[in-house]
C-alpha cells in the first residue's frame, strides 16, 4: 500500500545512517517570544472581541460601581498594542534573523513556489508523511502570511483607525483616520474588523493540527522547538530544505 | 424683485428692521457663541456683519424631501429669520419664495450672469444621473444640468443633508436611478458636507453664520464634513454612555433597562458609529434627541446608512455578492468548517494508520553500516 502514512518508526532507523536524526537550531529567541506573544494575544484579541459585540455580562445597580465593557474594551487595546509591537518586532527580525525567521517567504511570482505548495495539499490530502523542512514549509508559509501578516495588517489598520476615533484630530487619527472613509464609514470599518476576526480562529485550529500532524509524522520535536529552539532532523530531509 | 441682490451689510439691514446697537451686539455674541467661538473672537463677527455686503445664496432642491429646509426654518440659535432676511440674501429657494414658474429660473439666470463667483449655492438633495437625469427636472430641465450650470459660478457650495452629502435613500442599493451626491458631480469647487437626515437646525444656521462671518469655510474633515459639528461621535458625547462602559445595556424595549435608560448598544444604536452633533447641541432648540426618547440612534448623517442592514441589530448584515448574513454567522461557518476538515483529515489518518499493513521489506530498511553522531 503505497498511502500507509509513514508515521515515526525507530525500526526504520536501523543501518540506515542518513535516516538518523541530529538536531539544529532553527527558532532564535526573539521567533519563539514573538511566537507565543501573537498567538497568545490573538486568542485575547478574539474572546475580547466577541464579548464587545455581543456584551453578555449585566451587572445590576448604579453604573458608576462597574466598568465591565470599558475593562474588557481596555484589555482588548493592550493586547492589541502587544499584538502590534510583537508582530512589528517579527517582521524586523524577518530581516535580521536567521535563515529560518524567513523561511516560508510566499515567492507567489515563481511556478516552483506554486508547485511546491500543490505538491505540500496534495501529500497532505494523501496522508503522507511529506518532505521534512528545517524551517517552514511553502504552504505553512503561504498560510502564515496570508492569515498572520496580510490579515493582521487589515486588523491592525481597522483596528487602529476604530481606537482613533475616540480622539478626533489625534496623533492616531492623522496616522490612521483615513482607514475609515476608505472602508465606507465607521459602521463598515467596525463590521469588517469583527469579520476578519473570525479568519484567526480558523487559522488557529488548521495551524494547531497540522502542526501537531507534522510532530507526530516526521518526529521532529517540532512541537518542542517552539519552546527550545532546537529541531530535529533526518539527514536526508535537509536536501529538500531550502 | 427687481434687486434681487442687496450689498447692504448685515448690520445696515438690522438698522432699518428698527434693531438698536445693543441688540445687534448681543446678536453677534449670540451668534459667536453658537459657532463655539472665543469671546475674544466676537469683535471679528461684529467687525464682519458691520462692513461684509450679504452673500447671495441660490438654494436649490433636487432629488429630496425638504426635510433640512423643514429643519432649518426651525432654528432658534440663531433664529433662521436673523439668516434669511438679514445675514445672507436668499435670492432663489424654488421652495420658500413666492414668485413661480419662469420669473424663477430667470432669477438664478441673472444671479449666476450678475454674480458670477460671487454667490453661494446651497443644495439641498441629489441629482439622479441615470438615463440623463430624467428623474428629476426643475422647469423642463433636468435637475443635473440646472445643478452643473449654477456650480459653474459659485463661490463655494453647500451640500445640505445626507441626500446632497453622501447620497441617502434614493442612492441606496440598488440606486435605480443613478443619484449621485454632490462632491461626486462636481469637482475643482470648495464644497462643503453638512450630512443628517435632516441635519440639525443649528448646525445648518451655524455653518452659514461661519461664512459669513469670516468669508472662508469652516475647517473641515476628511469627508468634507465641518469638524466642530461633525468632530465627534455621538457615542463620545453621549449622556448614556456611563452604561455602556459599565456594561449595562437594554435587552428589549420594555425590559428593566430600557426603563432605567441604560444604553441602547445591544438595540443597534447607531452612535459608535456616527459624527454628528445631537447629543450635545440637541433637537428643537436643545430639547431632546433620539437616544434621549430611549430610540437608537439610526446613524443618519453616516454614509450609505440605509445599506447598514436593520436599524435595531448590532452587526447586520455583509453585503458580499451572493453572501448576505452577520459577520458572527459567516464566521461560525468557517470555524465549523474547519474543524470538520480537520476533523475528517483526522480521523482519515487515524484509520489509515490503524489498517495499514505492516511494513514491508520494501520499505524496511536493510541493514548496513551505522553512523554515530
Amino acid at each position: 500500500m503505497a498511502n500507509v502514512v509513514r508515521l515515526f518508526d525507530p525500526k526504520q532507523l536501523e543501518g540506515h545512517p542518513e535516516k538518523f536524526f541530529r538536531q539544529a537550531y532553527i527558532w532564535e529567541l526573539p521567533v519563539r517570544l514573538t511566537h507565543w506573544v501573537t498567538g497568545i494575544s490573538i486568542i485575547v484579541l478574539f474572546l475580547t472581541g466577541l464579548y464587545i459585540g455581543h456584551p453578555i455580562l449585566a451587572p445590576a445597580g448604579e453604573p458608576a460601581n462597574h466598568f465591565v465593557m470599558g475593562r474588557v474594551r481596555e484589555v482588548h487595546f493592550a493586547a492589541a498594542l502587544i499584538f502590534i509591537v510583537s508582530f512589528l518586532f517579527r517582521i524586523y527580525w524577518f530581516w535580521v534573523g536567521n535563515n529560518y525567521a524567513r523561511s516560508g517567504f510566499p515567492y507567489i511570482w515563481r511556478a516552483a513556489w506554486w508547485r511546491e505548495v500543490v505538491g505540500e495539499v496534495i501529500e497532505y490530502l494523501k496522508l503522507r508523511r511529506g518532505r521534512a523542512y528545517l524551517g517552514h514549509n511553502a504552504l505553512g508559509g503561504a498560510s502564515y502570511t496570508f492569515f498572520i501578516v496580510l490579515l493582521g495588517w487589515f486588523e491592525i489598520f481597522t483596528g487602529l483607525a476604530l481606537y482613533s476615533e475616540v480622539n478626533p484630530g489625534g496623533p492616531l487619527d492623522r496616522l490612521f483616520g483615513w482607514v475609515i472613509p476608505l472602508i465606507g464609514g465607521s459602521y463598515k470599518t467596525h463590521m469588517y474588523h469583527h469579520l476578519v476576526a473570525w479568519a484567526f480562529p480558523v487559522f488557529v485550529l488548521m495551524h494547531v493540527y497540522v502542526v501537531l500532524y507534522d510532530a507526530v509524522t516526521l518526529g521532529n520535536g517540532l512541537v518542542g522547538s517552539m519552546i527550545s529552539g532546537h529541531k530535529f532532523y533526518q539527514r536526508e530531509d535537509v536536501q529538500d530544505d531550502k | 424683485m427687481n434687486k434681487p441682490f442687496s450689498p447692504a451689510s448685515t448690520y445696515d439691514v438690522l438698522r432699518q428692521h428698527g434693531i438698536d446697537r445693543r441688540d445687534f451686539l448681543q446678536f453677534c455674541i449670540t451668534t459667536a457663541a453658537a459657532m463655539g467661538l472665543d469671546a475674544a473672537m466676537v469683535p471679528q463677527v461684529v467687525s464682519a456683519m458691520e462692513t461684509k455686503p450679504r452673500i447671495p445664496v441660490i438654494w436649490l432642491h433636487g432629488l429630496e424631501c425638504t426635510c433640512c429646509s423643514e429643519s432649518f426654518i426651525r432654528s432658534s440659535h440663531p433664529i433662521a429669520q436673523d439668516i434669511v432676511l438679514n445675514m445672507i440674501s436668499l435670492d432663489y429657494d424654488d421652495t420658500l419664495q413666492a414668485a413661480a414658474g419662469f420669473q424663477v429660473e430667470e432669477i438664478r439666470q441673472k444671479l449666476i450672469k450678475e454674480h458670477p463667483g460671487g454667490y453661494l449655492l446651497a443644495v439641498e438633495g441629489n441629482a439622479p444621473t441615470a438615463d440623463g437625469g430624467v428623474y428629476c427636472t426643475v422647469g423642463g430641465n433636468t435637475f443635473l444640468n440646472v445643478l452643473m450650470e449654477t456650480a459653474e459660478h459659485a463661490k463655494a457650495i453647500i451640500a445640505w443633508g445626507s441626500c446632497a452629502s453622501n447620497g441617502c435613500v434614493q442612492a441606496a442599493r440598488p440606486n435605480p436611478t443613478g443619484a449621485k451626491p454632490i462632491h461626486e458631480l462636481i469637482s475643482g469647487k470648495p464644497i462643503i458636507n453638512v450630512p443628517g437626515c435632516p441635519p440639525i437646525a443649528e448646525v445648518m444656521t451655524g455653518v452659514l453664520t461661519y461664512i459669513l462671518t469670516f468669508d472662508e469655510l469652516p475647517e473641515l474633515d476628511r469627508i468634507g464634513r465641518p469638524k466642530m459639528f461633525y468632530g465627534q461621535r455621538i457615542h463620545d458625547k453621549c449622556y448614556r454612555r456611563a452604561f455602556f462602559d459599565a456594561g449595562q445595556f437594554v435587552e428589549a424595549w420594555d425590559d428593566e433597562g430600557a426603563r432605567k435608560g441604560w444604553c441602547l448598544y445591544k438595540m443597534g444604536c447607531r452612535g459608535p458609529t456616527t459624527y454628528n452633533s445631537c447629543s450635545n447641541m440637541k433637537w428643537n432648540g436643545g430639547v431632546s434627541f433620539p437616544i434621549g426618547s430611549g430610540h437608537g440612534c439610526i446613524g443618519c448623517s453616516e454614509a450609505n446608512f440605509w445599506d447598514n442592514g436593520p436599524f435595531y441589530q448590532r452587526l447586520s448584515s455583509v453585503v458580499v455578492p451572493g453572501i448576505e448574513a452577520t459577520p458572527d454567522k459567516i464566521g461560525a461557518v468557517l470555524g465549523v468548517a474547519t474543524a470538520i476538515g480537520v476533523g475528517a483529515h483526522l480521523t482519515a489518518t487515524v484509520a489509515h494508520r490503524l489498517s495499514r499493513k505492516p511494513i514491508t521489506d520494501k520499505d524496511q530498511p536493510t541493514a548496513d553500516k551505522t553512523e554515530q553522531e
